[in-house]
């Protein structure tokens, strides 16, 4: 008896949970259809917020300088964390102590001192070299810098959670290393490598405040923007911009639960 | 030539390959690492020791005054502010990292009762909103906590504001957001915890007749202290250094480290003192990652501390 209280208690409290977590996005998102420009009070639906948006070419610039980073700096950290978590793993019984400090490092570190020390580093190279102006070059090599540990660590569980003899039988089948690479290995771990890419696709577009110091004039993301706007006083527009980012984030979660799901179904079919 | 040397040799010569395979593959990423964050963070080490030159870039001759003025003392004598500034910093944390744990311990415990399939879905459902932009959910919290809301008219006819104040911007609205921000990162290690929760010695307290609470503590507490600690350093480190929801949500008296870290940088006023607080800042994550650590160890669950 006391158990279904309880259990009725804890029902009651999800929800309202679930009401705290959606309510800020489904204010953002009611807001970019309001028809009036307060942003206190609904007087109307309209989509005129969604017109000026593909008028306003410096949103449209940010949305491309977005894309452009996350793609480019996720390709670099693909790339690299990849050969970092096959040699995480094919030399584990070294002591590889300083390196796993190494990888931990842009995790671990606070955003902000992440970010200033970026900036510090990236101005004080440009006086001295002129090298490295700030803009999207020096953003996407702190991005791929906070990627890479993200992507070496997934790439890494996924070959330990391999059968070790796989690679002996790789070794037998196939004669040189190349060949392995191509034909075993880059197939074997193609999950790893989706999951990896998307995941700092999504850490790139997600950040702000490691962007937003080492940004130039030019090269505001969609999140830069939004900041921008938001401390020069709301303007209705940024609710329509944030709608469509939740909306692909939305998107984002549906594909998730997909793969999730069938997953699920096709471990069932094994065991 | 003995057949033992060439088997030596045969040896060696493997050696040198894995050596260069290692090379080859960890080099890469290793000094992408050191030169773009290993070496601007010693940088910005180095600068907190320097003088502070006109347009706040650092100078030469080294000095300790950064560590002074970020205890307070300035050109006017000493001024509380950034102790202010230090301990709003510490109590925020606090508070948000406590209000977290009571709101997510009981959910991470509901997933783990609820049917199997739903649960995949539940935790999906939690996550997602941090999937969206910080700058976004923190606007989103901006909008609902504004003077003229139903939220703010409400607090204000309890007599929690005076009238026309709006609940943003305040040290409130700054504790709400944090929590908002940090929740799911303490539900998912905490259900990783309950998920794995041996049920037979929880069975063994209540043949023994122990209490609801009793068999709580000692039964079920102890086995969630790995997962709960691994979330308590997800959210207390970020949550330290945090600079978006203070500047948004906060304003002026609201100020955390983070902000007044930023704005020595921002606004290109001294860099030297902004230095000095990020060496606090990362004082203060060492400090909490090496204790997490310890006490994970002590309690046996020392890998899972380590996210």
């Amino acid at each position: 008896m006391r158990k279904r209280t309880l259990k009725r208690c804890l029902t009651a409290f999800w929800w309202i949970t679930l009401v705290f977590l959606y309510l800020p996005l489904a204010v953002v998102v009611l807001f970019s259809f309001n028809a009036s420009n307060s942003a206190a009070s609904m007087t109307g639906l309209s989509l005129r917020w969604y017109h000026q948006l593909l008028g306003n070419e410096q949103i449209m610039a940010a949305f491309g300088n977005t894309l452009v980073l996350a793609i480019c700096s996720s390709v670099i950290a693909l790339v690299i964390g990849c050969l970092i978590g096959y040699g995480m793993y094919r030399h584990r019984h070294r002591k590889l102590g300083w390196l796993i400090v190494l990888i931990y490092l842009p995790i671990v570190l606070p955003d902000i001192v992440f970010g200033i020390s970026e900036m510090a580093f990236f101005v004080q190279f440009h006086r001295l070299t002129g090298l490295l102006q700030p803009g999207l070059g020096t953003m996407v090599i702190a991005h791929v810098t906070f990627q890479i540990p993200f992507v070496a660590l997934i790439v890494y569980s996924r070959f330990v959670g391999l059968d070790p003899t796989l690679f002996e039988a790789a070794k037998d089948l196939y004669a040189t290393p190349v060949k392995r690479v191509v034909h075993f290995m880059l197939p074997t771990i193609k999950p790893a490598l989706i999951s990896a890419f998307f995941l700092s696709f999504t850490l790139s577009v997600d950040d702000f405040v490691i962007s937003f110091f080492t940004a130039g004039p030019e090269s505001a993301t969609l999140p830069i923007y939004i900041w921008g706007a938001i401390k020069k006083g709301v303007s209705p527009e940024i609710n329509a911009i944030a709608t469509l980012m939740i909306g692909a984030v939305a998107i984002a979660a549906a594909i998730s639960l997909l793969f999730s799901r069938k997953n699920q179904h096709s471990r069932k079919r094994q065991s | 030539m003995s057949t033992n040397n060439i088997a030596v040799m045969g040896r060696s010569q493997g050696m040198v390959r894995e050596a260069r395979h290692l090379l080859f593959t960890v080099a890469p990423g290793a000094l992408w690492i050191v030169i773009f964050l290993v070496l601007p963070s010693l940088y910005l080490m180095a600068v907190a020791f320097m003088s502070n030159g006109p347009y706040g870039l650092p100078q030469m001759p080294l000095s300790l005054n950064s560590f002074k003025q970020l205890a307070g003392v300035g050109f006017l004598g000493w001024s509380p502010g950034n102790l202010y500034t230090l301990l709003r910093s510490l109590w925020q944390t606090l508070v948000a990292t406590g209000l977290v744990v009571l709101v997510a311990y009981p959910l991470a415990y509901y997933i783990t009762i609820c049917r199997a399939k739903w649960r995949p879905i539940m935790l999906l459902l939690v996550v997602v909103p941090s999937w969206t932009n910080q700058v976004i959910r923190t606007f989103g919290w901006m909008n609902l906590l504004a003077p003229g809301t139903p939220l703010s008219n409400a607090a204000e006819v309890l007599g929690f504001i005076p009238p026309n104040m709006g609940l943003y911007p305040s040290n409130f609205a700054v504790t709400l957001g944090l929590v908002y921000n940090f929740l799911p990162f303490m539900v998912l290690p905490l259900y990783a915890a309950f998920e794995k929760l041996d049920t037979a010695q929880v069975e063994a307290a209540q043949d023994l007749y122990a209490r609801p609470a009793r068999a709580f503590w000692h039964a079920v507490f102890p086995q969630t202290l790995p997962g709960l600690l691994a979330g308590i350093v997800l959210v207390a480190i970020p949550a330290f250094g945090m600079y978006v929801i203070p500047e948004l949500l906060g304003g002026g008296k609201a100020m955390m480290l983070g902000n007044l870290v930023a704005t020595q940088f921002s606004g290109g006023s001294n860099w030297p003192l902004g230095a000095a607080g990020a060496i606090l800042m990362l004082i203060a994550t060492f400090i909490g990652l090496f204790a997490m650590r310890r006490i994970g160890k002590r309690l046996g669950g020392g890998e899972e501390v380590v996210i």
